[in-house]
């Protein structure tokens, strides 16, 4: 553990509820350790990898020498455009907020977190508060080194004209890099955003890292935040991600995730729906070979009558991965005439695959209407042979079955080119 | 080291809801409070075991001091105090019974009330066998010597213990071993008495095997085991029955169910469990931890759970199948119903090791009151397990805004040609069907027992004859007072 928690001076420590914060987060991950077996929440995916001591953290910039041939050196602004669709983009290299000037329209406001600390107002009274210390060790493991980040910021009935996107671009020069990042994000009451997260990778292919995310998402009442991520992380790296978000009356929150990517991946989401008439979907999708673990984790909670949450879950596993589902849905005693509904699906590939799934209903209010399905099998038999009789290779038939396997999953999100480049990153 | 019993209160019949309500009054011959390895000796003295089986029991007592009480189930309660228990109570008796006409007409008279009466059932066309369990000493075992011609064994497992311990040997503990739980290792260490059934090859048992547990005397444990042995080719129906007499304090009752099944064999296993409830504000009733499981070991076997669970303060019980042999097939269908402050935390396992095994999940749960209730179930199916197919359905009900209903099923794979599909739902009884049956003169308890039964009746025809009229009834007792 020592290797995840290091003496790092951080910077504005002299602000005392940051200090007293991050204190926390430290004592809070001191007191829980790395999740074991006996650990409910991490039932099936245990972050063994993580035990090991050789964690390096960079608190700046690499400045590297010359001889470096770490990719950032002579970044270029290839890397930006990564996205095929005009957008918004935010860089982080190497979990660093590269500072480059942005032009943003009215009503946004994006600072480094570590600028919010002291100039944004609601940064007290909202830093921390969409989890748990005690119940997400990672999250406060990722509180303890609360610097960097980004802080965003949606005005009142903004409505943006093209998406926000937060690009990470992991290319380590340093073997065992780990790198904690917290982004704020604010959508005010009657505001409409897209907000797209993409994390990969571009260097030397054996690279092995840990990246510990956090988003802490407020969406106001009547506002609408699209939130959509694709997690394509080096095969070798381990990518911990947990998104709190609370939805205030009218509110919406959408999701889609799409994991490709690292040896060891969770994305955890937990929305609260606070209020009359909040609703979040939270979907996603996970494609997976070799021997990698991928966890999407969800947990919705209805905290007041007439809400609505959706969720739909769809993977593929092959080689000798392993798929984990764990989603649940919490009514709480008077959230009537709720509806919550969840479902997941898996398609094993070989032999060795493995799925594990614990979908989860906690229900304490009478008038309400929850359902949740589970199922995995693998390729139908018979929908293969039918394409192999037309002359159809074994392999292209299988990935035309597969591409209509996730369809559904993807038209979840708008018809737009993001759609289109989720689609492509399917294949 | 016998002790008499204080003379308990009768509880009025009439005045409560609780038909059981009430206490034979005969002195019982009880080990003294506690657990030490005196007291296991004492039990296991007292009714004349052998050494291995002693040693057996000391070895699962000395583990069970090591292990702690499990606290992963959504159950809340009191911290039981095991040392503040009897772990012996037998009905004192001169001599053991040879026939009904020795046994203590008082006893008799209990199971009148319940509705089993001995004495009648003798006379009735063979329907059922009762091997009835009156706290920890099995009274009376009836037509076992006319299933004795058939070979089959059917008698308490105390006798069995004597009279076939190479069976009991060989298979006691090989499917619930005392390593496995708190609760299943604390029997193995006391157990008292309970069921032995043997079915040799090919036999169809004739009848329905049956057995009542009644928990008696004050303050004490029941720790009754159940083993049942289906060699090849063979078939049996078991039905279980439970009640207990109506306490202020919380009763413990921390049962094994064994079942070994052969190849091509068939085993049924029906419960109906209407222990105590407690009353309205949560005093008394009993705490029900059940460890049940069944092997199927060779291949074409079957095992088939059905439970209807309406008593108990607290239940805690997954009755599992380990699904070994090829082409075995594990069924289990459930109705657990829970009113006032009942909680129950019950669910199955399904562990598919052989090929093409197939089960079926139907769990059916009523939450009302301020209840709580969880469905709770492993479906697993192993790496070498392909062309396994498991289906679930877990459906819960809620009736008030007090209750809650939860579901945690978790669900394992690891051979691509599984099949597994799991859904669930949760909802209350709709105003539409609600207004139907009242629109049309129907009061609307009745109309809500009406619902329910419709509800539960795909596992209500799964339980044998006797036992569907009288879990329906059942179902309409527990619910009575939630409406309105």
């Amino acid at each position: 553990m020592s290797g995840l928690l290091q003496n790092i001076e951080l910077p504005d420590s002299t602000l005392p509820w940051l200090f007293a914060l991050r204190e926390k987060g430290r004592e809070a991950f001191i007191r829980q350790g790395l999740p074991t077996a006996k650990t409910e929440a991490w039932k099936y995916t245990r972050p063994r990898d993580l035990q090991v001591d050789d964690f390096v953290m960079q608190t700046s910039p690499c400045h590297c020498s010359d001889e470096c041939d770490c990719e950032h050196h002579h970044h270029s602004s290839s890397l930006g455009d990564a996205l095929p669709f005009d957008c918004y983009a935010l860089h982080f290299d190497n979990g660093h907020l590269r500072h480059e000037h942005l032009p943003l329209p009215r009503g946004v406001q994006i600072m480094p977190l570590s600028d919010a600390f002291s100039f944004a107002d609601d940064i007290k009274s909202r830093l921390g508060k969409t989890l748990n210390l005690d119940k997400y060790p990672f999250a406060a493991l990722n509180t303890a080194y609360l610097n960097e980040g980004v802080y965003i910021s949606i005005a009142k009935h903004t409505r943006l004209d093209k998406p926000l996107a937060l690009v990470y671009h992991t290319h380590s020069c340093h073997d065992n890099l780990f790198f904690n990042l917290r982004n704020l994000i604010v959508v005010e009451s009657g505001a409409k955003v897209e907000l797209i997260e993409y994390h990969h990778y571009s260097g030397a292919e054996k690279s092995r890292y840990f990246a510990n995310l956090v988003n802490e998402i407020f969406v106001g009442r009547d506002a609408v935040l699209s939130h959509y991520k694709l997690q394509d992380e080096a095969f070798k790296a381990v990518h911990i991600a947990f998104n709190g978000v609370k939805v205030k009356g009218g509110g919406a929150y959408r999701s889609f995730c799409l994991q490709r990517g690292a040896n060891l991946a969770r994305n955890e989401t937990f929305v609260s729906l606070t209020e009359e008439g909040a609703s979040t979907e939270v979907n996603a999708a996970y494609i997976m070979n070799g021997w990698a673990t991928i966890d999407t984790t969800t947990d919705v909670e209805h905290l007041a009558p007439h809400t609505v949450s959706s969720q739909l879950v769809k993977g593929v596993v092959g080689g000798e991965a392993k798929g984990v589902f764990q989603g649940k849905i919490h009514i709480a005693p008077h959230a009537v005439k709720t509806e919550g509904r969840q479902l997941h699906k898996a398609l094993l590939l070989t032999d060795t695959a493995e799925v594990d799934c614990k979908p989860e209903l906690e229900i304490f209010a009478d008038d309400v209407k929850c359902s949740h399905g589970a199922a995995s099998g693998e390729l139908d038999e018979e929908q293969l042979f039918y394409m192999r009789s037309r002359g159809i290779g074994e392999d292209e038939a299988k990935q035309l079955l597969i591409d209509a396997y996730l369809e559904d999953v993807l038209n979840t999100l708008p018809d737009t080119s993001v759609k289109q480049w989720f689609a492509s990153k399917v294949k | 080291m016998s002790t008499e019993t204080e003379k308990p209160e009768i509880i009025d019949e009439s005045g409560d809801k609780y038909k059981y309500g009430f206490v034979t009054d005969i002195a019982s011959d009880s080990a003294p409070m506690g657990l030490n390895e005196d007291i296991i000796r004492f039990i296991s003295a007292k009714k004349g075991e052998p050494d291995w089986l002693l040693e057996w029991r000391l070895q699962a007592f000395r583990f069970w001091q090591k292990l702690e009480e499990p606290t992963w189930a959504k159950l809340h309660y009191d911290k039981i105090d095991y040392q503040s228990l009897h772990y012996y109570a037998a009905p004192k008796q001169k001599v053991s019974p040879k026939s009904l006409d020795e046994v203590a007409p008082e006893l008799l008279a209990t199971y009148a009330k319940l509705g089993i009466p001995l004495k009648e059932q003798e006379a009735l066309a063979g329907v059922v066998a009762v091997d009835a369990v009156f706290d920890s000493v099995s009274v009376a075992t009836t037509y076992r010597a006319k299933l004795a011609e058939q070979g089959i064994i059917f008698c308490s497992i105390s006798e069995a213990i004597k009279h076939h311990p190479d069976l009991v040997r060989r298979y006691l503990g090989s499917v619930v071993p005392y390593t496995d739980n708190f609760f299943a290792c604390l029997n193995s260490a006391v157990f008292t008495d309970g069921s032995f059934v043997y079915i040799p090859k090919g036999v169809r048992c004739p009848m329905e095997l049956s057995t009542y547990f009644r928990i008696n005397a004050k303050n004490t444990g029941q720790f009754e085991r159940t083993l049942i042995i289906a060699d090849e080719g063979s078939y049996v129906s078991y039905l279980e029955g439970c009640t207990a007499p109506q306490r202020d304090e919380n009763q413990l009752h921390a049962a094994i169910v064994e079942i070994v099944i052969l190849k091509d064999a068939e085993v049924k296993y029906s419960t109906v469990q209407n222990w105590y409830p407690g009353d309205k504000d949560g005093k008394g009733g009993v705490y029900n931890f059940v460890t049940k499981r069944a092997a199927c070991r060779g291949a074409n076997s079957k095992v088939s759970w059905t439970q209807v669970e309406t008593g108990s303060a607290v239940t805690w019980k997954y009755p599992s199948c380990i699904l070994q042999g090829d082409n075995s097939v594990g069924e289990f269908y459930s109705v657990a119903i829970t009113n006032n402050l009942q909680q129950a935390d019950t669910g199955t396992k399904m562990l598919h090791i052989g090929k093409n095994t197939t089960s079926k999940i139907i769990s059916k749960g009523i939450s009302a009151g301020r209840s709580n209730q969880t469905y709770r179930g492993l479906v697993k199916v192993s790496p070498h397990a392909s062309g396994a197919r498991n289906y679930s359905q877990c459906d819960s009900l809620l009736i008030g805004d007090s209750c809650g209903s939860h579901t945690v099923p978790y669900v394992e794979n690891r051979n691509k040609t599984a099949r597994l599909e799991h859904e669930a739902t949760t909802s209350k009884i709709s105003d539409e069907q609600l207004f139907y049956c009242r629109q049309r003169g129907i009061g609307e308890e009745e109309a809500v027992s009406l619902i329910v039964n419709g509800f539960c009746k795909e596992v209500m025809q799964h339980l044998p004859l006797e036992f569907a009229i009288e879990a329906a009834k059942l179902i309409n007792i527990s619910l009575e007072g939630s409406v309105g």
